[in-house]
């Protein structure tokens, strides 16, 4: 986009009032959250922090933690190599090499031969999943990742493809099911198909 | 003063030229959406994606008639005096919707899987011409995917049956391989049986399929279109100097696409020169300068290498020894210059030879007929004939015009080597970039004894540089930019798709530190414009400038600029265009 677009929007900040540029009456405002979770905490137990190990933390479902790289009914990788994650990707962090898929799987035309993420470049942004056209990559919920050196944090396909094995039970495949015929026609549905 | 009008403006049309309504509309800046239509190929309007409302302006009363009621292909109507065009009206896009609509009746689209997607034409005219429903519910056709040659895989269930392909091969290569099989929506894109597309220029018919459906099966599944950089390059595998785009991803080139000069190679390149591109990504290529330390060859960092080069031959000159110099016809022009300048500069008497030319079969001239075999109207074709010459070496023309400029001859290297042999040389100093093996090993070894100082400038390992004093690392046909002459004696440009090896530089730099010119790279640009203020048979590249078709050395009158061609889908898009003051994409490709 060029600085002349005429669809860009100019916005100038507000000015400040003489109070907002004081700045005291917003830290009095902070204490004053701060004093009420103390009183909280101290007078009616409500605690906001969690005994983590022993305590697992559940995320919320759209959590963006750990990518996987989903299988199909018959426990082939569903990613068709057509690098639109690669594409969409801003960390650039995807490394995929597609291949003319194997002579006993007819119904496909292309796979991905190697499929590597570097999970310390990615920003967990969510768009890779939001880019494949076949619903075969997503992101888990699964976010205590650790590792000893920066190359066990670069997942290949058996490692994404293993996380979800590890994952399938608690958080099924969002789109497994095809679309239903008679949600297929409601107004929403249909542009997200055509368009 | 002939003139046309579209859409309700004037244009002026081009003298002496005969075009059909799409061209003349691309040259103003109005798309007119075709698939059919290809400039070298007869016209049969049968994808009717180009229809328009046409009509005449009565050149006294001004009065402006319409052919009532009906489209009319623009592809087969002329662009002539007085004629109108209208290619926006509700009744044209109305007919491209359902233009888009019935060729996508069948089509699987699986753009994700397909190598077409991103410079597909039914993707393009889809977003810009089509609709986003599909009304038709019934089952596609299905239609398994198959071989049409070693090469080409046939996924037919993408095919729009254009007939590009099947025009191709009974128009220009007259092979008539391809032909539509069956009718309506059985047709198919089909081979006799055993009778595979093998011509020459098979691989066309790829570059020809505005879709899908002919594919490359060794770009097959590999790479996505969008992430390849083109760069405007040549083919150095033989004398034609075909004009290609060499399109690179991540350090290696993944193809070779023809670019249209109708001067050189019309719209085509040879199979041979499109899988040519391999050897640039060869990882058996020289990969370091090495300098011959107590009888073993060392690896050393490049500056040594040169200094070590340097010295050896100042050490001939200086001691009375005669220098030769072997100058491969894989040289650019640029490259030549400075190295002739080097070797003449170290002592007036140093010898310059032309390097091995290497010759395979006899020219073949494929020659399209104007009117023979062809099918539908020929009248705005410009049949032009595309040749594969036998010698395969890019730029002996050239070389040879810088040989003679500084010594007056060309020493061919069968004679330099007789001299070698007879121990007339004390140094020699040889850069071949070629590509296939040129000298024997009993031969390499035999002019190895006769010199005392040998320094080999290359891109491959061979027993010459095992055997050599000092090896220095050069640039293969990709890595570097730089003018060739081709058979015609046009010099034509070539841009670097990839950058040095690691470990190399290209032989113009080398040449350029060898001489002792300044720190920094050295532009080809500059030593062209050198080269065409001290060497007057290069005088037309004057400022070292070449226009996009290239010049012949010759006959310096400017051709001009010409118009290049492209079909609208291999455009990148959006690159251009988003700047003020440039030219859409659109109206750029037709400058
Ligand atoms: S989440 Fe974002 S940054 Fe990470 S791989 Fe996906 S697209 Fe790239
Ligand atoms: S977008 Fe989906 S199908 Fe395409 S390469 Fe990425 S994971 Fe595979
Ligand atoms: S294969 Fe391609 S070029 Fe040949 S008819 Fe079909 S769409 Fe046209």
């Amino acid at each position: 986009m060029h600085l002349n677009d005429p669809h860009l929007k100019r916005l100038t900040p507000p000015k400040l009032t003489l109070a907002e540029k004081w700045y005291l009456p917003q830290i009095a405002d902070g204490l004053g959250v701060t004093a009420k979770h103390m009183a909280g905490v101290v007078f009616r137990n409500k605690v906001f922090t969690m005994e983590y190990p022993e305590e697992q933390h559940v995320p919320s479902p759209n959590y963006r933690g750990v990518h996987r790289l989903n299988k199909d009914e018959q426990g082939r990788v569903k990613c068709v190599a057509c690098m639109l994650c690669a594409t969409a990707c801003p960390a650039h962090c995807i490394d995929i090499v597609g291949a003319t898929a194997p002579e006993t799987w007819p119904d496909r035309e292309k796979y991905c031969e190697s499929f590597v993420i570097d999970e310390l470049r990615c920003i967990y942004c969510g768009m890779c999943e939001e880019a494949c056209p076949v619903e075969a990559i997503e992101l888990t919920g699964f976010y205590d990742l650790t590792g000893l050196s920066r190359e066990q944090m670069i997942f290949d396909k058996a490692k994404l493809l293993s996380v979800f094995d590890a994952t399938k039970d608690a958080e099924p495949m969002r789109f497994s099911l095809p679309p239903q015929p008679a949600a297929a026609s409601t107004p929403e549905q249909r542009t997200s198909e055509t368009g | 003063m002939a003139t046309i009008i579209i859409n309700g403006e004037e244009h002026t049309l081009p003298e002496g030229e005969k075009l059909n309504a799409i061209q003349l509309a691309l040259r103003v800046g109005v798309d007119i959406p075709y698939y059919c239509w290809h400039p070298a190929l007869s016209v049969v309007a049968n994808c009717r994606m180009c229809e328009i409302e046409v009509g005449s302006k009565d050149p006294k009363t001004g009065e402006i008639k319409m052919i009532p009621n009906k489209l009319v292909p623009a592809c087969q109507t002329p662009a002539k005096d007085m004629t109108v065009l209208v290619t926006n009206s509700p009744k044209v896009k109305a007919h491209q919707r359902m233009v888009m609509e019935y060729l996508l009746i069948n089509h699987p689209l699986d753009c994700p899987v397909c190598d077409q997607a991103g410079e597909c034409g039914l993707q393009d005219y889809s977003y810009e011409y089509g609709q986003a429903i599909h009304r038709f519910v019934e089952e596609r056709n299905v239609n398994p995917r198959k071989d049409v040659s070693d090469l080409i895989q046939l996924n037919q269930d993408r095919c729009i049956m254009c007939t590009r392909c099947v025009r191709f091969t009974r128009e220009i290569t007259q092979t008539g391989e391809l032909q539509v099989m069956r009718r309506g929506s059985h047709a198919e894109i089909d081979i006799f049986p055993g009778h595979p597309v093998d011509n020459p220029l098979a691989g066309n018919v790829v570059d020809l399929c505005p879709v899908g459906a002919l594919l490359d099966k060794d770009f097959l599944h590999k790479q996505r279109v969008w992430f390849l950089s083109k760069h405007d390059s040549l083919c150095t595998r033989c004398s034609t100097g075909c004009n290609v785009s060499a399109e690179e991803n991540r350090g290696a080139l993944w193809r070779f696409k023809p670019r249209f000069n109708p001067h050189v190679n019309d719209y085509w390149i040879c199979d041979e020169g499109r899988a040519s591109y391999k050897t640039a990504n060869d990882l058996a290529l020289l990969a370091a300068m090495y300098v011959r330390q107590d009888g073993d060859l060392r690896l050393v960092p490049i500056d040594q290498a040169l200094n070590a080069a340097g010295r050896g031959l100042a050490r001939a000159a200086e001691s009375g020894g005669t220098i030769a110099g072997v100058m491969s016809p894989f040289l650019t022009v640029e490259e030549a210059y400075l190295m002739a300048s080097y070797l003449k500069g170290l002592s007036p008497a140093s010898v310059l030879a032309l390097g091995p030319v290497p010759t395979r079969g006899e020219d073949l001239t494929i020659q399209p007929d104007q009117h023979k075999g062809r099918t539908g109207d020929t009248s705005f074709i410009v049949a032009r004939p595309f040749t594969i010459r036998a010698e395969k070496c890019p730029n002996r023309r050239g070389v040879e015009a810088v040989l003679e400029h500084f010594q007056g001859e060309v020493i061919g290297f069968d004679d330099l080597l007789r001299r070698a042999k007879a121990g007339e040389f004390q140094a020699l100093y040889i850069v071949s970039d070629a590509i296939d093996p040129w000298i024997g090993e009993a031969e390499a070894r035999e002019l190895r004894d006769k010199v005392e100082f040998l320094v080999m400038q290359d891109t491959q390992v061979t027993t010459l540089a095992e055997l050599a004093d000092v090896v220095l690392a050069g640039a293969t046909f990709a890595e570097k930019a730089g003018c060739y002459v081709n058979a015609d004696g046009r010099l034509q440009y070539a841009e670097a798709a990839l950058p040095p090896r690691d470990g190399s530089l290209p032989d113009l730099d080398l040449l350029a530190i060898l001489l002792g010119r300044g720190r920094g790279p050295v532009h080809s640009r500059d030593i062209l414009a050198e080269l065409a203020q001290m060497v007057p048979a290069f005088a037309v590249a004057e400022g070292g400038k070449i226009p996009a078709f290239g010049i012949v050395l010759e006959q310096p009158e400017p051709v001009g600029p010409g118009v290049p061609f492209a079909d609208p889908w291999t455009q990148p898009r959006g690159l251009k265009g988003d700047r003020p003051g440039e030219t859409s994409p659109k109206g750029s490709r037709n400058a």
